[in-house]
């Protein structure tokens, strides 16, 4: 029972609620959960990639996937996450059409990366299917997941380019851009990951096999 | 402004109207929190009802009531509902029910949310019973190993139904977590710095963080597995370079963290009522509490030990070993705290009290033959035999049933404003306690004697014949025990005592709200100074300025996440149909993807987005100027 008198011991504090700001954080806690579950599902594909591959003598690597496409799609998927921090910067200093036009290059950027990747797809495939080997299948499981981010990353930045506030809001959803802006970066994250372990490293690879 | 003023406007704005739409379309964390608890107990019945079909089954040497595949379908049902089904939504139920008035907040962080994980919660599991309808139920047990459920093994659409209905249900329970992650870090009353929470929100925030890390691997073993089975690729099948274990190794790294998921929340309802009961604070907070979150921690590091006989290094097999013992530490550290409160306090004997105390005791016993089973020769020696049924059994109704009842018995009277009969939920809990020990310690001896897991039936003259008609009977009178208790419910709503505010004289904010509590829950918003808020001599709610009122809309205060001072002031939404609507659409999304409708599936795809729009659009909020 000591810690308990000690602690009613202490002047109890006295708090005035009415005239607090309006909270507007709860959207990216959230936010930042869902990347927490989406990066740990990710993590799970590439440990199925690497567990895959510890029992074959080579591993995606007779011929390792090309890396033309996956470099011109970081370069644009980076691009396209810098000009929506910065739109985001400006919507948080009320200039808000800047804010919009940065948020629909996005989508613009976004939409030339599909494109690219189904170029990318329709030349991989000659060589590699889903149906193949086990390598194709967790090759284009990745590769499908994150697109399938990508395509509800353009759905969220479409809703909030026809939101219509960008900036601080008294009702709900608050920083709708900021949450977003989140995601989009994670989404990018991502494919750096995915660049590395999927198109790089295999690259490097065959030269630690002995033959 | 009057008292009485203040409380019918801030009814007005938070009130559900009483009509079909406020019905569906209503987000109060109250109503959700019973209808989880409604939903998880017809799901306790109907896996309880599977349950007594195989012991029935099982009763006597070669029966036949259910045939070899029936059997089978059975069992898979069984642990399915049970598993996913009731242990863990039954425990959302209470959290959804008891996080906002634990924390002095007048509903979840995201209540639109909270009505969309219970109504995917709803119909996963009605998606799931599609299977048994269409006559068709899965079969290969809830963890479901290939190659056994690819399709050359499992033709039909079971094996599809599981693995679909799974990831419907992860959409549900991870969305609850980040809903209990969030309201907890930021919607704790003033003051209720993170020393002072109640450790039940210890263990919910512990298991919401583990549902975030450990549910996408199940997510990715059932993307899989649907895969193969349907669309050709090569995860599971080694002709073409796949991996058998890599289902393995992906559900249990999931499997593992999912038994602390539905057994800490049952132990933060424990460290709650023992104190009650022993009429004296718990006795070591912060170790319970540390080792709560470490439960959760190294929850992450025992996977293996579900497959120590596959075939793998000594290293890997001694570190999960060491992994799996280490566990029983932390729950010791609990055991501990609860048996010297009780030895240090004042013990009353009452209903919830007697379950509490059973559940420690078979807790002990359920955790013991862990550790033995953690031992990786005795883990050969026992594997796939009745004693890991009797191991896993102990510790899931040990830890997850008896504590559920416990919470019943404490909570139920602030829910319904009844009481329950003390001395009828005495008899209950002898009666399951008997049931429980009759039925399941037997198994424990039949495991010894060879019995294997999931056998429709064995010949006579092994040994086998008494013991399980023991073990049947057991069943039967564990039954019978439920069947007091649910009675025992009926009758307190009709005659039970008018509870009020604080029966039990307990510690929780919770007591300090009308039984059942207002839509608003609280006038004022409380400031907390205490572990045990409503013992200490400090007045929560006294406000006499009405500067905690927050009643010029559905508002609730934002504090920082460790020493809960007051930031902000929340938006809450108020009822909508969308959630519903979504969670139609997107059981219709899972329907389509059964039967491969790719057009169907894409077009449900198109709704869900624009119901998503049409969910988060920016209304004009309920508001009295």
């Amino acid at each position: 029972m000591s810690t308990m008198e000690q602690i009613s011991s202490r002047p109890p504090s006295r708090y005035a609620l009415n005239h607090l700001p309006i909270d507007q954080h709860r959207g990216s806690n959230a936010m930042w959960c869902v990347i927490a579950t989406e990066a740990m599902l990710f993590v799970c594909m590439f440990g199925a990639y690497y567990y895959l591959g510890t029992n074959k003598d080579r591993w995606g690597i007779e011929e390792p996937p090309s890396l033309e496409y996956p470099l011109i799609l970081l370069v644009i998927l980076v691009a396209s996450s810098v000009v929506l921090e910065w739109g985001k910067k400006q919507a948080s200093r009320r200039n808000y059409s800047s804010g919009r036009l940065a948020l629909w290059v996005t989508v613009s950027l976004g939409i030339v990366f599909m494109v690219l990747q189904t170029f990318e797809y329709i030349s991989h495939w000659k060589t590699l299917a889903p149906y193949s080997d086990s390598y194709g299948s967790i090759f284009y499981a990745i590769t499908t997941l994150h697109a399938l981010h990508v395509v509800a990353g353009l759905l969220l930045l479409g809703y909030v380019g026809i939101l219509p506030q960008i900036g601080d809001s008294a009702r709900t959803p608050h920083r709708a851009y900021e949450t977003v802006t989140l995601y989009w970066h994670f989404v990018d994250v991502v494919w750096v990951w995915i660049v590395l372990l999927l198109y790089v490293i295999p690259h490097f690879q065959g030269h630690a096999y002995v033959r | 402004m009057s008292t009485a003023a203040l409380e019918s406007r801030l009814n007005s704005l938070w009130e559900t109207p009483k009509t079909t739409r406020g019905w569906f379309a209503t987000v109060d964390h109250k109503e959700l929190g019973i209808r989880y608890l409604v939903t998880a107990f017809i799901f306790l019945i109907v896996g309880g009802l599977e349950a007594i079909l195989m012991r029935i089954q099982l009763s006597r040497s070669e029966m036949s009531i259910l045939s070899p595949e029936a059997y089978n379908q059975v069992f898979t049902m069984h642990g399915a509902t049970m598993i996913f089904w009731y242990a863990s939504p039954i425990l959302s139920g209470f959290s959804v029910y008891l996080v906002p008035l634990m924390i002095g907040a007048r509903d979840m962080a995201f209540p639109r949310l909270n009505a969309f994980t219970y109504w995917t919660y709803l119909f996963s599991g009605i998606f799931l019973y599609i299977a048994p309808a269409l006559g068709q139920a899965p079969h290969a047990g809830w963890f479901a190993y290939v190659p056994y459920t690819l399709t050359l093994y499992s033709p039909g659409l079971g094996m599809d139904i599981y693995a679909l209905a799974l990831i419907f249900l992860t959409i549900s329970t991870t969305g609850g977590a980040i809903n209990f992650i969030v309201t907890i870090l930021r919607l704790r009353a003033p003051g209720m710095a993170i020393s002072r929470m109640p450790l039940f929100l210890y263990s919910t925030l512990t298991v919401s963080v583990v549902i975030l890390f450990a549910l996408p691997a199940l997510t990715a073993a059932c993307i899989f597995l649907e895969l193969d089975r349907r669309w050709g690729t090569h995860f599971f099948s080694i002709a073409h370079g796949g991996e058998t274990f890599l289902w393995q190794q992906l559900f249990w790294f999931f499997g593992h963290p999912w038994v602390y998921v539905i057994f800490l929340p049952a132990t933060g309802m424990i460290s709650l009522i023992v104190p009650v009961f022993s009429r004296r604070p718990i006795v070591g907070y912060p170790f319970v509490a540390i080792s709560t979150v470490l439960t959760g921690v190294v929850g992450f590091g025992v996977w293996l030990h579900h497959m120590f006989t596959i075939g793998m290094s000594d290293m890997a097999m001694s570190f999960f070993s060491a992994g799996s013992m280490t566990i029983a530490l932390f729950t010791t550290v609990q055991v501990f705290a609860w048996v010297s409160t009780v030895w240090n306090g004042h013990p009353v004997a009452t209903a919830s009290m007697y379950y509490a105390l059973g559940s420690i005791a078979l807790l002990v016993i359920g955790g013991l033959s862990g550790v033995f089973t953690g031992i990786i020769p005795v883990d050969w020696q026992a594997h796939n035999t009745y004693y890991v049924v009797a191991h896993i059994h102990y510790v899931l109704i040990g830890s997850n049933m008896f504590p559920v009842f416990a919470a019943f018995y404490y909570w139920l009277p602030k829910m319904t404003g009844r009481m329950l009969d003390e001395r009828l939920g005495k008899w209950s809990f002898w009666v399951m306690f008997i049931g429980f020990n009759v039925g399941f310690f037997p198994m424990h001896i039949l495991g010894l004697l060879g019995m294997p897991r999931r056998i429709y039936t064995y010949e006579p003259g092994l040994g086998f014949d008494g013991l399980n008609m023991t073990v049947t009977i057991g069943a039967f009178i564990l039954g019978l025990g439920i069947l007091l208790s649910i009675i025992n419910f009926f009758n307190s709503l009709r005659w039970g005592k008018v509870a009020g505010c604080n029966p039990w004289n307990s510690d929780g904010l919770e007591w300090e709200t009308n039984s059942p509590p207002e839509s608003y829950a609280v006038a004022h918003i409380p400031v907390v100074v205490t572990r045990n808020p409503l013992w200490d001599d400090f007045a929560e709610e006294d406000d006499p300025e009405n500067e905690r009122v927050l009643d010029s809309g559905r508002l609730t205060p934002t504090t920082t996440w460790l020493d809960a001072e007051p930031v902000g002031i929340a938006t809450i939404p108020d009822d909508s149909l969308a959630p519903l609507i979504l969670a139609i659409v997107m059981f219709v999304f899972f329907l389509t993807l059964t039967f491969q409708m790719v057009w169907s599936a894409l077009t449900a795809l198109v709704i869900i987005f624009l119901t998503g729009c049409y969910w988060m659009w920016p209304h004009a909020s309920k508001e009295i100027s």
